[in-house]
C-alpha cells in the first residue's frame, strides 16, 4: 500500500508531491510510511539546521532529533492547519530556539557589523565567486535573528513563501520584507568582506 | 509592483520556477538584481554531505521507535524522545569468510601493537559523541544493514560494539553465549563472536576500532583505553579475521595487544588485519610498522607487507602482499586472475568454487623468488559470457521449446520449470546462447509481483517471527521451512512481500548459496534503499538508467560474508520495462548487429560503446518485441578490463625517466601513472596495475606506504630461514617472558638467543 503512495511523478521533486495519504499513514503508525518521510525530508531540514548552528555534528543530531520529535507530535498534527512540511520545520525552528537557549550566546559575529556599508564599486561580486560554507555562516551571522531564520528556510531549503510564514507564524507581508532586508544585508556583509577598507 | 519587497519576491518566484538569472534580473536596478544573485548564490551553497551511516542509522532507529511505540499501542511522549544514533565511518574493506575456526590451543601469539604513525582516521570525520548520562543507551536496529551507534565507548574501561551486523553474541560471566546488539559494552574478561554472514565493530574510549568479520571470535583481556596518558587494550583472537585501526598515542608505554592461539609474537603498528585459521596465522599491515613475534623470533613487517605464523613456528620471513580482483583466465596449480599468474597450493582458501570466466578477488604473497602466492581466492561473481534473462508473457508451450513475448527458447530435462506455469502468465526465463543462437532455458519461473529470496543467518526465531540478517520474516503455516535450523544457521529464504510490508516467507531452507534477489519500492538512492533494506552498490553493479524514488525495481546480488547485501544489478519493474532482455556474448557482426547468434536491432536511441568490433564480448541490454526481436538499448562491452592487481613492492632506483622496482620491474615515469607521494630509493609502494581485455597490462598508478632505511637485502637463499635475523631492519630479538607482556625486545641486538 506505501508502495503506490510513495510514487515518485517524473519530473516534480518529492517535495511539490502532496502527501497527505503518506502523513495519515504516518499517523496511524505505518512504520515504512514514517521511514518515508524521514527520506523525504532529512536533507532539507539536515540544510536549514546546518545553516543554522554552523556545525555539522551538531546539525546531524538535532536532525535526528527532529524526527523523534515528530513521531511525538504526529498524533496531533492536523493538515488542515498547516502544510506537513511546514509543521515539520517548525518543530525544527522550535528545537532551535531550544537549542540556542541551552547555548546561549554561542553566535559568533565575524564580520563587523554591515549596517550602513556600502558595495559601491563591488557590484557583481556574487558572480563572481561562489559562495563557500564559511563566508555564508559569517554572513548570516551579521542578520537579525527573523532575517536569518527567513533566509535559511528561503533560500538554503528552498520553502515558499507560504510555507515559511507558516513556519515562522508570521504573515507573508512580513516574510517578503525579511527576505528583502535579510538579503540585502548579506550582500552588503560580503560585499564588505571583500573590499579592504 | 512599486513594493520592493513585493517586486523581489515576483522576481524570486520566476527564480524559483527555473527562469535564468541573467533573464529575471534584466532591467532591474542593481541593487535589486544584487538581491536577486544574493538569493541565487545562497540556493548555490553546497551543504556538507551528510553521512550515510547516520541518515541510515537515523532513519532505522525512527522506525524502530515507532515499531516500539506501536507495539505499545501509542506514540511517544516529548519527554520520550531521545538522539538518534551518531555517524559510523562506511566500510566496505571486509574480507569475505574463512573457514573454520581454531580446533586446538597452542601458545598465545602475543601481538603487541604500539602506536607509532597512526592516522585516527575519526579525527577526519565528524567527531563521535558520548552518550549523555541521561540518554538511553543506543537502541538495537533490526535491518539488514549493519546497526550503528556512537562510535565511542562511555569509558575507558569497555568497548562498544559500534557496529553489528548479522548474529553477533557476548560470552557472559556464566560462560553461556547471548545475542548481542549495537550500543551493547564489553569489559575485560568478556568474549565477542560472530556469525556466518555477520560482523562488529569494537570501538574503544582512545578512538580505536577492531572490526571482526564472519566466524570469528575475541576476548578482551585487560582494557583501560586511556585518551591520554598510557593506554592499555589487550585482546585474543580465537577464530576468524579482524582488522585494527589504532588510536595514536604519545605515551611510549602505551599497548595495543593482540593475542592469537598460534605461537608467540609481538608487533607494532597502527593498522593491520589479523587472519586466523587452523593452518596459520597471518598479519598483513596496512599503515606503519607491525612486529609478530613467535619463538624468540621477530619479524619487522612494514606497510605492505604480510607475515604468516604456523603453529608452532617461527613467524615467516615478511613479503609483500599482493591483491586484487579480476577474470580468472586459468586455473588450476597456476591461477590467472586480472592478467596475472598466481601459484596455489593445498593452503590456498578457494571460496565460491569459481571457474575461468568468473570473477574473482584475491589476496596473496610476493614469495621471495618473486612468484605470486594467492593465499584466498573469492568468487566475485559467476561469467555472464552467452548468459540471458528476461521476463514475458508465455504464449506457446510445448515439450522441446517455449515462446514467451515472441522469443522462442528451448527446453529439455535441465530446464528447471516451476509448477503452475500455463500460457497466458508472465514469466522470467534465464537460460544460455549455444553458438548457433539457440536460447536454452535452464529455468523458468513466474514472475511474483512482490516476491523476494535472499540467504542470510538466522538471529532469532520467536513464535512466527523469525530475524534473519536483519531481515524480520513472518512464517506460517503454509511456510515450507526444513527441520532442525537453529539461530546461526544460514538459510535460503523465499517469500513475498505483502502490502503492509510484511516479508511472508514461504519456505526457508538451509543453503550454501548466497544470493538475494527481491522487488521492492525505491526508498533511497544515495544510499539506495530498497523497500527497507540498505543494498550496497558498486561500479559494477548494473544499474538501469531513470530510476527515481518511488519506482519499483528488481535486486540482485550477493551477500557478502559480513553480511552486506551487495547488489549485481537493479532493474526498473515499472509499467513498460516487463520485456526488458538482458544477455552478454560475442559480437559476430557489426551493422547488422549479430551478438551471440542473435540479431540485434538498433535505433538513433541505442547507446553503443566506443571501439566495439566482432568478437569483443558485449551485453545488450533492450526489449523484446511482440515477434521476438531484441531492440537494444544499450550495447556495452561487458569485460572491458580483467581486472586490476594491488603489488606492494620495494623502489631500488629512480631517476626522471622511470622507476626501477626490486622485483625487476621498470616502470617509466611518462605521466600515465599517477604517483602519489614522494618516491625514493627504498620506498615501499603499491603498484596498482590493470589488465585490458585482450590481458595487456598497464600500471595505473605507484603509491607511496612507507620508507624503509635502507634497500633491503637480496632474497635470502633456501638455508632454512636463518638469514631472517640478519637483517636489522626486519628483525629484533625478544626475550619472551611467560606471559603477555613480560618478553622485551632490543632493537639494536640482531644476536639471537
Amino acid at each position: 500500500m506505501m508502495r503506490e503512495l510513495s510514487l515518485t511523478r517524473r519530473g516534480l521533486g518529492m517535495a511539490d508531491l502532496p502527501r497527505p495519504d503518506l502523513v495519515t499513514l504516518a499517523q496511524g503508525g505505518d512504520v515504512q510510511a514514517i521511514g518515508a518521510l524521514y527520506d523525504q525530508h532529512h536533507q532539507a531540514l539536515f540544510r536549514y539546521i546546518w545553516a543554522r548552528v554552523g556545525e555539522r555534528q551538531t546539525a546531524e543530531e538535532l536532525t535526528g532529533d527532529v524526527f523523534m520529535r515528530m513521531l511525538a507530535a504526529l498524533p496531533r498534527y492536523r493538515p488542515s492547519v498547516v502544510p506537513f512540511r511546514a509543521w515539520l520545520f517548525r518543530i525544527a525552528h522550535n528545537l532551535l530556539v531550544d537549542h540556542y537557549r541551552k547555548e546561549s550566546g554561542r553566535v559568533a559575529l565575524s564580520l563587523q557589523s554591515a549596517e550602513g556599508v556600502s558595495d559601491e564599486g563591488n557590484p557583481a561580486f556574487l558572480v563572481e565567486q561562489k559562495l563557500t560554507v564559511e563566508r555564508v555562516h559569517q554572513a548570516l551571522a551579521v542578520v537579525d535573528e527573523p532575517q536569518r531564520s527567513v533566509i535559511a528556510l528561503r533560500f538554503l531549503s528552498g520553502l515558499s513563501l507560504e510555507e515559511t510564514a507558516a513556519v515562522l507564524d508570521k504573515s507573508e507581508s512580513a516574510v517578503k520584507a525579511l527576505q528583502h532586508r535579510g538579503l540585502a544585508t548579506m550582500r552588503r556583509a560580503l560585499a564588505h568582506e571583500k573590499v579592504p577598507s | 509592483m512599486n513594493d520592493p519587497f513585493d517586486s523581489l519576491q515576483e522576481r524570486l518566484t520566476h527564480l524559483e520556477a527555473g527562469e535564468p538569472l541573467e533573464t529575471v534580473c534584466a532591467d532591474l536596478p542593481e541593487a535589486e538584481a544584487g538581491l536577486l544573485q544574493m538569493a541565487g548564490a545562497l540556493r548555490a551553497v553546497p551543504a556538507p554531505e551528510r553521512s550515510l551511516n547516520t541518515i541510515s542509522t537515523q532513519r532505522m532507529e525512527l522506525i524502530r521507535a515507532a515499531k516500539s511505540f506501536k507495539a505499545l499501542n501509542t506514540l511517544p511522549k516529548t519527554d520520550e524522545v531521545r538522539r538518534l544514533g551518531q555517524p559510523a565511518r562506511a566500510q566496505s574493506w571486509w574480507p569475505l569468510a574463512l573457514a573454520g575456526g581454531v580446533a586446538a590451543m597452542f601458545a598465545c601469539v602475543l601481538v603487541v601493537a604500539a602506536l607509532a604513525s597512526a592516522i585516527w582516521l575519526w579525527r577526519s570525520s565528524p567527531q563521535p559523541s558520548v552518550a549523555q548520562p541521561h540518554s538511553p543507551a543506543a537502541t538495537v536496529v533490526a535491518q539488514a544493514s549493519p546497526a550503528t551507534v556512537a562510535l565511542a565507548a562511555p569509558d575507558p574501561q569497555h568497548a562498544i560494539l559500534a557496529e553489528a551486523r548479522g548474529l553477533v553474541e557476548i560470552q557472559s560471566s556464566d560462560g553461556a553465549w547471548a545475542a548481542a546488539d549495537a550500543g551493547q559494552t564489553l569489559a575485560a574478561g568478556q568474549k565477542v563472536r560472530t556469525g556466518a554472514l555477520s560482523g562488529v565493530t569494537l570501538a574503544f574510549y582512545d578512538g580505536s576500532l577492531a572490526r571482526l568479520g564472519p566466524n570469528a571470535e575475541i576476548s578482551v583481556d585487560s582494557l583501560d583505553a586511556q585518551k591520554t596518558g598510557s593506554r592499555v587494550i589487550l585482546l585474543t583472537q580465537w577464530s576468524g579475521d579482524s582488522k585494527h585501526d589504532v588510536a595514536h598515542s604519545d605515551d611510549a608505554a602505551s599497548r595495543y595487544e593482540v593475542a592469537t592461539p598460534s605461537g608467540v609474537g609481538s608487533a607494532k603498528g597502527t593498522s593491520f588485519r589479523v587472519s586466523v585459521t587452523v593452518l596459520l596465522v597471518r598479519f598483513d599491515v596496512d599503515e606503519g610498522v607491525v612486529a609478530v613475534t613467535h619463538l624468540n623470533v621477530t619479524v619487522i613487517v612494514v606497510a605492505g607487507q604480510t607475515t604468516i605464523v604456523p603453529p608452532g613456528e617461527a613467524p615467516e620471513e615478511p613479503v609483500f602482499h599482493i591483491s586484487g580482483e579480476g577474470e580468472v583466465t586459468a586455473i588450476g596449480g597456476i591461477w590467472r586472475i586480472g592478467g596475472q599468474t598466481f601459484l596455489t597450493d593445498s593452503s590456498t582458501v578457494v571460496v565460491g568454487d569459481p571457474q575461468v570466466g568468473d570473477w574473482v578477488a584475491v589476496e596473496g604473497r610476493i614469495l621471495s623468488d618473486g612468484t605470486r602466492f594467492a593465499d584466498r581466492i573469492t568468487l566475485l561473481h559467476h561469467s555472464t559470457e552467452n548468459q540471458f534473462s528476461f521476463t514475458g508473457t508465455v504464449e506457446v508451450i510445448s515439450d522441446t521449446q517455449w515462446t514467451i513475448a515472441g522469443r522462442v527458447v528451448r527446453v529439455d530435462e535441465f530446464t528447471e520449470i516451476e509448477k503452475g506455469i500455463e500460457e497466458g502468465v508472465q514469466v522470467e526465463v534465464r537460460g544460455g546462447i549455444a553458438k548457433d543462437g539457440t536460447w536454452w532455458a535452464s529455468s523458468i519461473e513466474l514472475t511474483a509481483a512482490n516476491g523476494f529470496e535472499f540467504t542470510g543467518v538466522v538471529q532469532s526465531i520467536i513464535s512466527d517471527t523469525w530475524t534473519i540478517s536483519g531481515i524480520s520474516v513472518t512464517v506460517n503455516v503454509s511456510t515450507t521451512i526444513e527441520a532442525g535450523i537453529v539461530v546461526s544457521d544460514v538459510v535460503h529464504v523465499e517469500g513475498e512481500i505483502l502490502d503492509d510490508g510484511t516479508w511472508l516467507a514461504t519456505s526457508i531452507q538451509k543453503t550454501e548459496e548466497n544470493t538475494f534477489d527481491f522487488t521492492g519500492v525505491v526508498i533511497s538512492m544515495k544510499p539506495w534503499i530498497v523497500d527497507g533494506v540498505p543494498i550496497s552498490v558498486t561500479e559494477q553493479t548494473t544499474i538501469d538508467e531513470g530510476i527515481d524514488i518511488g519506482n519499483r525495481v528488481r535486486v540482485m546480488g550477493q551477500v557478502l560474508a559480513d553480511g552486506t547485501w551487495l547488489a549485481e544489478s537493479i532493474t526498473q519493474l515499472d509499467e513498460g520495462k516487463r520485456h526488458h532482455v538482458e544477455f552478454t556474448a560475442k559480437v559476430e557482426h557489426i551493422d547488422p548487429w549479430i551478438v551471440g547468434g542473435v540479431t540485434v536491432s538498433v535505433t538513433e536511441q541505442t547507446k553503443i560503446d566506443n571501439g566495439i568490433k566482432v568478437g569483443d564480448l558485449v551485453t545488450v541490454k533492450g526489449n523484446l518485441l511482440p515477434d521476438g526481436t531484441v531492440v537494444a538499448k544499450k550495447i556495452r562491452l561487458a569485460n572491458p578490463t580483467q581486472g586490476c592487481v594491488e603489488t606492494s613492492v620495494v623502489v631500488q632506483t629512480i631517476n626522471a625517466d622511470q622507476i626501477v622496482l626490486l622485483n625487476g620491474q621498470t616502470i617509466p615515469l611518462d605521466g600515465k601513472a599517477k604517483v602519489k607521494g614522494k618516491v625514493n630509493v627504498a620506498s615501499v609502494v603499491i603498484v596498482l596495475a590493470c589488465a585490458d581485455a585482450d590481458g595487456n597490462i598497464t600500471v595505473v598508478s605507484i603509491t607511496v606506504v612507507y620508507q624503509l632505511d635502507a634497500l633491503p637485502p637480496p632474497p635470502a637463499q633456501d638455508n632454512g630461514g636463518q638469514d631472517k635475523d640478519k637483517d636489522k631492519n626486519k628483525h629484533q630479538d625478544c626475550k619472551e617472558g611467560p606471559g603477555r607482556g613480560e618478553g622485551h625486545c632490543n632493537e639494536d641486538d640482531d644476536d639471537d638467543d
